[in-house]
């Protein structure tokens, strides 16, 4: 899934990007003192650090791995997958994460070659009281009106302690939406960043970023997929008011419009399933912006750690939701409408149309268990997925994304089961979207795997 | 957004019922468009050619205070005019049953595009309107200091 290429294609990107960077001469010694101190923690990381917490730094480093290799972790018509830590929730911030953090600063202070950190001479140990304390200041990255000024603050805080007490202050601003940063155009700073690790003197300077209203996750996708499946209900049973008065709770007389009914409340129903039960998703803050351009869902997702549930920005699920409600309403005003024509071939195109959308949902399903058993809880290895004994994932030979693939195959089966220009409009604009995901997810493969399958293309074999 | 609004007017009424070109509205949003187009193409040009008058730049943002409502209003207008030939024509518009299992009220749509209006246009003026302050602000600056 999108954890596993993704997240290594991202931290693979993020160590190549600042090699890179530290090696280009004309770096102020600001620049490089950053980068070399990133390089070094995320290197321990990787390296050292039980493999548990680790996965989550690698969500950790997602972040600036999306912003710098304009690789995407989005969402597929065809489902995602983020890597879970079910029941870690609570742990997180708890002992084991501030015993790792000490422990990288101790080994990061080691790893720096010299350069000088802002960091008090004498490391602090967890339970022992920090010689020097921050101050830190929160300005508005748009106005740069000063929101909050926090004194004495401890040099181990994270930024979620940080944002916690910025809450106190601005109660509606709820740690889930602030984005802090060191630059106002800059990358959001991550939960578990630790202050004296930060490239600031004793007084920080943050920018305050509101990202909106969060929605949890669930919701968002609970939203999205079972809006369709109730709506088109509403229209197959002819409800009042859609139709005249006469057609109101009639039944059509056509076989095939009650099979794509079926086919089309178990679409949904699938999805709905799989997002409860099939798909991780990896926890914390995912602040959206949503790439609304071809109106489909797309989710540019920079998961950072935190105890907050997954959220996201309310105006990206009214925008998604918008989406798959409208189209559905519109294909199912046409389907279950009286005078509705049934395909021109009859029975047969029906048949095998049927046995097309068949093949690829089956297809589809088991693409995301294959995603799903790729990379167990808890596992921080990205691997490259491979066919399994089942024959559906045998596509993995061909193509990268087979679940945007098997998608795609099924709308247009539905489009030529019941013969219908919505229908089809509706599976050509989900297919320009999930190429352009497949286009990417690619690409990132191919930064990170050197030995990534040639033959593979995107979304079609051969073709693109 | 502007030049899209306008290709499709432009374009509607070419489609549009020949009934309708000879309406005095059609004369009051063609006159709006073309002075209107004149002044933004020498806005560009000079612009190109680093040599901008002051004059082109002032009409550009501030002429469209009176042109583009008249604009709008003759779009509407015209539009408003075409109604009735759309709706006997049956211009544009396919109706169910067909074997594409698909319709499409050309009527309808047309409403649908003069109520679109409605919140657009003010976005559009006051997002020009904004724009004028911004520029010609800026240069009043720089006349003064020269």
């Amino acid at each position: 899934g999108l954890q596993t290429p993704g997240v290594q294609a991202g931290l693979g990107c993020v160590l190549k990007a600042l090699e890179q960077d530290s090696s280009t001469a004309g770096l102020g010694p600001g620049a490089t003192r950053v980068t070399s101190g990133i390089e070094a923690w995320l290197g321990l990381v990787r390296h050292r650090l039980p493999s548990s917490t680790a996965a989550e730094f690698d969500h950790a480093a997602q972040p600036s791995s999306e912003q710098l290799c304009e690789g995407r972790s989005e969402v597929g018509a065809g489902g995602w997958q983020w890597a879970s830590q079910p029941g870690r929730q609570s742990s997180r911030a708890g002992s084991g994460m501030d015993i790792s953090l000490s422990m990288v600063a101790k080994e990061a202070h080691q790893g720096l070659d010299g350069l000088p950190m802002p960091m008090p001479h004498k490391v602090a140990k967890k339970h022992k009281k920090a010689v020097l304390f921050f101050e830190v200041e929160i300005l508005d990255a748009k106005t740069r009106e000063k929101l909050c000024f926090l004194d004495k603050v401890e040099p181990q805080a994270t930024i979620a302690e940080i944002k916690n007490l910025f809450t106190r202050t601005h109660p509606q601003w709820y740690p889930a939406r602030q984005s802090l940063r060191l630059d106002p155009k800059g990358k959001s700073l991550k939960d578990e960043d630790v202050l004296q690790k930060l490239p600031v003197g004793t007084t920080a300077t943050l920018f305050f970023r509101d990202l909106g209203a969060q929605i949890s996750w669930v919701t968002v996708f609970l939203t999205e997929y079972a809006g369709p499946l109730f709506i088109y209900l509403l229209f197959y049973f002819r409800v009042p008011f859609i139709y005249g008065h006469k057609y109101d709770f009639t039944s059509s007389r056509h076989t095939v419009v009650h099979l794509a009914c079926i086919c089309h409340s178990f679409h949904y129903i699938k999805r709905l399933l799989e997002t409860l039960f099939v798909h991780r998703f990896s926890h914390g803050t995912m602040p959206l912006r949503n790439i609304f351009k071809v109106s489909i869902l797309t989710l540019l997702a920079l998961p950072t750690i935190s105890t907050c549930p997954p959220q996201a920005n309310s105006a990206a699920l009214f925008q998604n939701c918008t989406y798959y409600w409208g189209f559905a309403a519109w294909m199912a005003y046409y389907i279950n409408h009286p005078l509705y024509t049934p395909p021109t071939y009859g029975a047969q195109q029906v048949k095998l149309a049927l046995t097309i959308f068949v093949i690829c949902q089956l297809g589809n399903f088991s693409i995301h268990m294959a995603l799903r058993d790729l990379r167990p809880a808890g596992s921080k290895t990205r691997k490259i997925p491979y066919p399994t004994k089942n024959p559906f994932t045998w596509l993995f030979l061909l193509v990268s994304c087979p679940n945007y693939t098997y998608e795609v195959g099924s709308w247009i089966g539905f489009a030529i089961m019941t013969q219908c220009v919505p229908v089809a409009l509706f599976s050509l604009v989900g297919f320009t979207q999930m190429t352009i995901w497949a286009k990417g997810k690619h690409r990132s493969y191919l930064k990170e795997f050197r030995d990534y399958p040639p033959l593979r293309m995107p979304i079609i074999p051969f073709l693109l | 957004m502007p030049l899209a609004m306008c290709s499709f007017v432009c374009s509607d009424i070419f489609f549009l019922s020949f009934q309708v070109q000879s309406e005095d509205s059609v004369l009051l949003f063609v006159i709006a468009w073309t002075i209107t187009e004149i002044i933004r193409y020498s806005f560009y040009t000079f612009s190109l050619l680093n040599h901008l008058p002051y004059i082109i730049k002032w009409a550009r943002y501030t002429l469209f205070i009176v042109l583009y409502p008249m604009g709008v209003s003759g779009e509407l207008l015209t539009i408003y005019a075409a109604l009735p030939f759309v709706r006997q024509a049956g211009l544009y518009s396919i109706s169910l049953p067909n074997k594409y299992n698909f319709s499409f009220d050309y009527y309808a749509f047309l409403i649908l595009v003069m109520i679109s209006y409605i919140p657009l246009f003010p976005q559009l003026y006051f997002h020009m309107l904004h724009q004028r302050r911004k520029v010609l602000s800026g240069t009043e600056e720089h006349k003064k200091f020269d």
